[in-house]
């Protein structure tokens, strides 16, 4: 019996040539990452991505650099350690994230004590930039759908504490485990809890609430959901949040190595106010346009782009 | 390193702590991938008896045609894909992974019926079996092991991705482990993981032994009936 | 529902270039993982298939590595090589090591005893009986592996942005967070499709394999 031997060998030939120019253009196309590139992390809802795509282009505008965005880390913290691993450069974060276990902080309400110690705290521990905000808070807010509001007359959190037991409440992935502002530390102020709680992403939150699927959401007040679904949020009478101003966050090395930088990153400092951000989230959340597009069309009312 | 400081008794304080939420989690798990393959077995398994009582080739090929996209597809594509047909939430997701199941299990039922010996179903019609005597006393007791090997493999391989249906807001142990991405708390991620392959082990080791005693129960002997996935 | 067809179609053909682009990075970490798992995987099956004792050890590991819930996966390959490229290929590479080296163990310890013989008997070292009788049979069936493996990639990697890595799962993932179904589609479908071309494309060149390696028995 003979083997057809030159047949079986060419297809094995073949098949381990193309497996090696396969590997040979993989790792020159990994590895060729080459070009001054800065990357923008971005957190996984609307507002940070909108943001990051005006730096992208103010800065691919006025410099030579490249712009790449990373969107839809899970949170502001996977954000902040990306930036200390020289994976990240730039994002944009809340001064309330402070008091989330970063370095000791001075328990605080007030809203420039807050932004000072994220400003030196964040220097000092992380080599983090920190800029002065842009003008809006994006923070927290127990929201009902409007006729539960009127059926049981509800205007502050604390009027929700009668009927908590019987209301399922939806939050976004990381509030259940947040130390100062996280549910834990709701239930020692407020004094109450939910009957059950479901977390989720932020972005499905508002769907949840208006389908009855859950009675309560923690919502972000910039957010286009509260608008989209017709939806009220209660009053912190108890003032539990901290504020959360945004500002924009660079890695100090990075500065150092692009000074240009500074100016352009200060470019958008105290010229976005809440209401202007909440419309801007409409546009892309209700109005599906392209966080780019609506990005660009701001930057150019605002003359800073042509 | 970051990874080494969750061990050692802080571990066991967690776990202490939070282990009403770990056991809500896991019985939401539990919850989704049941239902998935019970309603993938529900339809999968009358599928396979009647293509094997009356094969017709390209209906069989069809059939495993579309059984299979649904196991070719990711399964992130595939969840979010029913989103808006289903909403968000449990029901995509026992959905999706429910179309997920049907191809292991409609093959292995298959193969299991088609592996009894011609002679032998022969030899019962000899003997005044009708159809339905043949199928019930004969066919399904040999071909069995082969659909119980299609099921475990399923079950948990569905234990598994169910954790994905975290994405879509539909609870189990991906809620633990994507958290535990947000907030950096590794304790989060290794509990999570642990615990879908705990309870993937654990409901293979369950459906073994129930295999074990109808086996037993049936009288029939056990054959090596390991396919290869 | 003709209309919401119309505007799928519309920001398809408007965002083709980006989507090409995760395309294109989808397939790129998918090509890595299984490159390396070929690199690693088919050895470790030789190595498997001539010492019986390791293939139990391996074959174990490789079956616990494909349990583990994908998401934990790239979660802990994130603690360890950060965000990214890097942290997703590895997952993939693991992913993608049982089917190739369990198909590669399976179809070596299949070869038909009488071609060992053959080969032996015309005077073949082990090693020239390995890359001239062995691996060409067991090609089919480790192409079955390596075509189990892809469609397993491709699902996987649908996840990587999630650690911050590139490719289809960022349209989808960005279409879930936005509730935005037609972006949710527009990266779905793709994703699928990738899948599925793969998957009859590795099946067709199976087939061609296991025909051309049916031996012509001369007098």
């Amino acid at each position: 019996m003979r083997i057809k031997k030159g047949g079986i060998m060419r297809k094995r030939g073949i098949t381990l040539c193309s497996l090696l120019l396969v590997g040979l253009s993989l790792v020159l196309t990994a590895c060729g990452s080459g070009g001054k590139k800065i990357v923008i992390g971005t957190q996984n809802y609307t507002e940070p991505k909108i943001i990051a795509e005006m730096y992208k282009a103010l800065i691919e505008d006025r410099t030579g650099l490249t712009v790449e965005i990373k969107p839809d880390l899970a949170s502001s913290k996977v954000v902040i350690e990306g930036m200390r691993n020289n994976e990240l450069h730039m994002a944009t974060l809340y001064t309330g994230e402070v008091f989330n276990g970063y370095f000791e902080v001075e328990q605080t309400k007030d809203r420039e004590k807050v932004l000072q110690q994220a400003q030196q705290g964040f220097s000092e521990h992380y080599q983090l930039k920190w800029f002065d905000p842009y003008g809006f808070e994006n923070t927290y807010a127990f929201t009902v759908r409007k006729e539960v509001a009127q059926k049981y007359n509800l205007q502050n959190v604390s009027d929700l504490k009668p009927y908590a037991d019987t209301m399922r409440i939806g939050v976004d992935n990381t509030w259940l485990e947040r130390e100062s502002d996280g549910y834990r530390a709701f239930q020692k102020t407020y004094g109450f809890q939910f009957k059950e709680a479901f977390p989720m992403q932020i972005g499905l939150v508002y769907e949840a609430v208006a389908n009855e699927e859950v009675d309560v959401v923690l919502a972000y007040t910039t957010d286009a959901g509260l608008k989209q679904y017709d939806l009220q949020t209660l009053r912190d009478d108890k003032q539990f949040f901290p504020p959360f101003d945004a500002s924009p966050v660079v890695r100090e090395e990075t500065l150092k190595e692009y000074p240009e930088l500074e100016e352009i990153v200060s470019l958008l400092i105290g010229k976005i106010d809440a209401d202007t951000m909440t419309e801007l989230n409409y546009y892309v959340d209700v109005e599906h346009r392209s966080e780019k597009e609506v990005a660009v069309e701001f930057l150019r009312q605002l003359g800073l782009l042509e | 390193m970051k990874a080494l400081d969750l061990f050692g008794g802080s571990y066991a304080d967690f776990l202490r702590e939070r282990y009403p939420d770990i056991l809500r989690a896991t019985a939401e798990h539990l919850g989704i991938s049941g239902i998935s393959v019970a309603a993938g077995c529900i339809v999968a398994i009358p599928i396979g008896i009647v293509l094997a009582r009356h094969p017709i080739p390209w209906l069989q090929s069809v059939i495993f045609s579309i059984a299979n996209i649904f196991q070719t597809i990711p399964s992130l594509a595939l969840l979010a894909i029913l989103i808006p047909i289903f909403g968000i939430g449990t029901k995509p997701a026992v959905f999706a992974l429910f179309l997920y199941s049907l191809l292991p299990i409609l093959r292995n039922t298959l193969a299991g019926l088609q592996s009894v010996d011609k002679s032998v179903l022969e030899s019962a019609r000899g003997m005044g079996y009708s159809a339905a005597q043949q199928l019930w006393h004969i066919q399904l007791p040999l071909a069995f092991p082969y659909m119980m090997s299609g099921i475990r493999m399923t079950t948990v391989y569905v234990i598994s991705w169910t954790t994905v249906a975290t994405l879509i807001g539909a609870g189990g142990l991906g809620d633990l482990i994507f958290t535990g991405i947000g907030v950096n708390k590794n304790e989060l991620i290794f509990t999570g993981a642990a615990a879908a392959i705990l309870l993937a082990l654990l409901v293979d080791f369950i459906l073994g032994n129930l295999e074990k005693w109808v086996m037993r129960k049936t009288g029939t002997t056990k054959s090596d009936t390991t396919i290869s996935y | 529902m003709a209309d919401s067809l119309l505007k799928f179609f519309q920001y398809v053909t408007d965002q083709a270039a980006h989507l090409l682009f995760l395309s294109w990075d989808h397939i790129i970490m998918v090509l890595c993982g299984l490159a390396l798992a070929v690199a690693v995987g088919v050895p470790l099956g030789v190595v498997s298939a001539r010492f019986p004792k390791l293939a139990g050890v391996v074959l174990s590991a490789a079956n616990v590595i494909q349990v583990f819930p994908s998401l934990a996966l790239l979660a802990v390959l994130m603690i360890f090589f950060g965000l990214g490229f890097k942290a997703v290929v590895i997952a993939l590479f693991l992913y993608s090591l049982l089917p190739i080296t369990r198909n590669t163990y399976v179809a070596l310890k299949q070869v038909d005893p009488s071609m060992i013989e053959a080969g032996t008997g015309a005077g073949m070292s082990p090693l020239q009986l390995l890359f001239k009788v062995q691996l060409p049979l067991s090609l089919p069936f480790l192409m079955a592996g390596i075509r189990l493996a892809a469609v397993i990639a491709i699902g996987v990697a649908t996840l990587a942005p999630l650690i911050g890595g590139d490719g289809l799962g960022r349209e989808i993932y960005s279409g879930l967070s936005a509730r935005n179904n037609i972006k949710i589609y527009a990266g779905a479908v793709p994703a699928a499709l990738l899948a599925i071309l793969a998957d009859i494309g590795l099946g067709k060149l199976q087939q061609r394999l296991k025909a051309s390696r049916k031996p012509k028995v001369a007098d």
